[in-house]
């Protein structure tokens, strides 16, 4: 939210005769305002000031002579195919400034080879950029960390091997990234459906069954985000300060729900930057295999649980502007009482056969509509 | 196919980015470098033509070209035009320039995938007349055979055709077509001939299309034209005068300028009389499905 969730906060809190006075807090990360805010007392202890500004110029200090981006795209080389799309999509970027880390995890003989192949067919402006690692054992996150580890770019994002992105994907990042002065990217993406098939000359295929949907919310919502992820991950870039100053890295002991975990965690020390730009397409597998096969229903939400566990156990920094919003949900989290100590009452009770009546009318579905809506 | 080839890449210029081109003849290159190391393509050369009123390309970038496309065993031409011949005529005047066993028609600023050229010189076999290579990052939804790719007809962003195919039916109808279904009709003809038409998923090519934030893909006020354009043309020439009468009524009714400018292009030539030929008598191969020309999976 920050910057974005203040813009979004204008418009939410607006309706209800609120206002928001988080705007002097839009253009710096969440951890650079808080030291801020530490340095600008009158009577700070000057060494204390001293080490702060330090920290913040440590924070900021970056390598200009580094790619922009690096791009981790993780593969088992178990779909050629895709892979190949993927790699296509990166070498038609109109923005070229981004090094490819290309990570081969718990890839076979056969896989292993696919990933090697596809990548040395590349023309070489695009091979020289291509490094690749082999990561054994782990779970999803292990080669995320190996990739952060070997990324020399000023950002890092995360492209899974059988996404797509438009050409302007690095482009729309490098754009954001000249106002975000640290924050966390996040571009738009749309959802796409394929389904496995075999082609024409024998290549392990898919078919596409569906045109892109625009479906994930347009503008970052932090507290939407703590319930569930409704972004991509090929829709954010993350400051490599992340990485290599605050020293995150992703959690090994998930079996899925890294993204969401990094995200979470990354957002609230960072904030956020809207990129409003629809930049790549993630693909659901109707059928074959995916990360929603691979794994069990019972370790998703032991994934989820945990990631929640791990929110909840950090000390949480609040950006500007976000009062407000508690105070918000706090005012419907009231409204969601009083509708269940109405629907207990004993008026609501007796007046069952009358509500029948007007059920048969729909009149109640259409006010207990409202009603839910405006919670 | 397993023989090696000649080719000829061609590629029609407007107005384009130059280092657009010049990446766009860096992948190709490449592309066939590859298709050249599988025995499939022998000689080759790139020949673009450039109908700008102000040349794309300078000299580094022709340079640039020459060098890649010579990396790889191939010479490159520069052909300019002098004036907007549009798709189907710049294709046509490009094709009477060099004489190649195969032809792959290229937008200019259209990335080809390293094995695109491999697949699809691979696809022209068993009667085969034209191979498409599939586009992303936006699919084109038309529906395809599964695992023989057959297809009602193939877009020319990436494809690559027969010289035998392309001079058995006159190459494109560029006396009708300016800029859009000159593809669709060149199948089509090819169909009526006897040859197939497919789609070949495993050739990728990259196409710079874009969606807007909520998904959707707007067109240019000269694209609904040229389109509104085209679907007159083609329900007339593919025997279909029903189908032109209520485009007509339906671009009346609807009334912006520029679809109003198709309707009068249309009864320009009506009243000339240079509208094409009427073929396809008893609809073998068109397909006009809604607005489209094929069934379309999404």
């Amino acid at each position: 939210m920050l910057s974005t969730g203040s813009e979004q906060l204008k418009v939410q809190l607006g309706a209800d005769g609120l206002t928001s006075s988080s705007d002097h807090n839009v253009h710096t990360s969440t951890i650079d305002t808080l030291l801020g805010e530490l340095m600008s007392g009158p009577h700070l202890d000057p060494d204390l000031r001293y080490a702060l500004d330090s920290v913040r110029g440590l924070i900021s200090a970056e390598d200009r002579d580094a790619p922009f981006l690096t791009v981790l795209l993780r593969t088992q080389g178990k779909r050629p195919e895709p892979l190949k799309d993927a790699l296509l999509c990166l070498a038609a970027q109109t923005d070229q400034d981004f090094e490819i880390i290309v990570i081969d995890h718990d890839a076979d003989l056969e896989g292993a080879e696919v990933v090697r192949n596809a990548i040395a067919e590349q023309p070489i402006w695009m091979a020289d950029r291509i490094s690749r690692l082999e990561v054994r054992g782990g779970n999803r996150a292990k080669p995320l960390n190996a990739g952060i580890h070997a990324a020399t770019g000023r950002y890092v994002a995360v492209f899974d091997d059988d996404d797509l992105l438009f050409a302007n994907w690095v482009e729309a990042f490098r754009t954001a990234s000249q106002r975000s002065s640290g924050r966390m990217l996040r571009a738009l993406a749309a959802n796409q459906a394929v389904t496995p098939e075999l082609w024409p000359q024998d290549q392990i295929g898919f078919r596409t069954i569906s045109w892109p949907k625009a479906d994930y919310p347009r503008e970052f919502d932090q507290i939407a985000h703590l319930g569930m992820n409704y972004s991509p991950f090929m829709s954010w870039a993350f400051p490599s300060t992340l990485f290599r100053k605050f020293g995150f890295e992703f959690d090994e002991e998930l079996t899925v729900c890294e993204d969401w975990d990094m995200i979470l965690r990354g957002s609230l020390l960072l904030g956020v930057e809207n990129v409003d730009v629809l930049t790549a397409i993630y693909r659901k597998w109707k059928g074959g295999q995916s990360s929603y096969t691979d794994h069990s229903r019972d370790s998703w939400a032991w994934s989820e649980a945990k990631v929640v566990q791990r929110i909840n156990d950090s000390v949480l920094i609040m950006p500007g502007g976000f009062a407000p919003f508690i105070r918000h949900a706090m005012t419907l989290r009231g409204a969601h009482e009083q509708l269940g100590a109405l629907l207990q009452s004993r008026a609501w009770r007796y007046s069952r056969p009358v509500r029948g009546a007007l059920r048969v009318a729909g009149y109640t579905k259409r006010r207990i509509r409202r009603l839910l809506r405006r919670t | 196919m397993s023989s090696e080839q000649t080719l000829v890449v061609q590629s029609v210029l407007f107005g384009n980015d130059a280092h657009e081109i010049v990446r766009a003849a860096q992948a190709v290159a490449n592309s066939v470098k590859w298709a050249r190391s599988r025995g499939l393509i022998g000689e080759w050369k790139l020949l673009l033509g450039d109908c700008s009123p102000t040349p794309v390309l300078n000299v580094l970038h022709m340079d640039e070209i020459a060098s890649t496309v010579g990396a790889e065993g191939g010479q490159f031409e520069l052909h300019s035009f002098g004036a907007n011949l549009g798709s189907a005529a710049g294709h046509n005047a490009l094709a009477s320039k060099e004489f190649s066993e195969l032809i792959l028609i290229l937008n200019p600023d259209a990335i080809a995938g390293p094995g695109t050229l491999s697949v699809l010189a691979c696809a022209l076999d068993d009667g085969v007349g034209i191979a498409e290579a599939r586009q992303i990052p936006l699919e084109h939804p038309k529906d395809f055979v599964a695992y023989s790719g057959d297809t009602s007809w193939a877009s020319t962003a990436c494809a690559l055709t027969t010289r035998a195919a392309f001079d058995a039916v006159g190459g494109f109808d560029s006396d009708t077509f300016f800029l859009y279904c000159d593809d669709v009709d060149y199948s089509w003809r090819l169909r009526l001939a006897g040859y197939r038409v497919v789609y070949e998923p495993a050739a990728r090519v990259f196409h710079d299309k874009r969606l807007t934030q909520t998904g959707d893909w707007p067109a240019s006020g000269a694209e609904v034209y040229y389109s509104a354009e085209a679907a007159l043309f083609m329900a007339h020439k593919y025997s279909r005068p029903e189908i032109v009468t209520r485009l007509l009524a339906q671009f009346r009714s609807e009334g912006s300028t520029s679809v109003l400018k198709a309707v009068a292009a249309f009864e320009r030539k009506r009243k000339l009389g240079t509208l094409p030929t009427p073929l396809d008598a008893e609809h073998k191969v068109g397909q006009f499905i809604g607005d489209n020309y094929a069934v379309h999976r999404f």
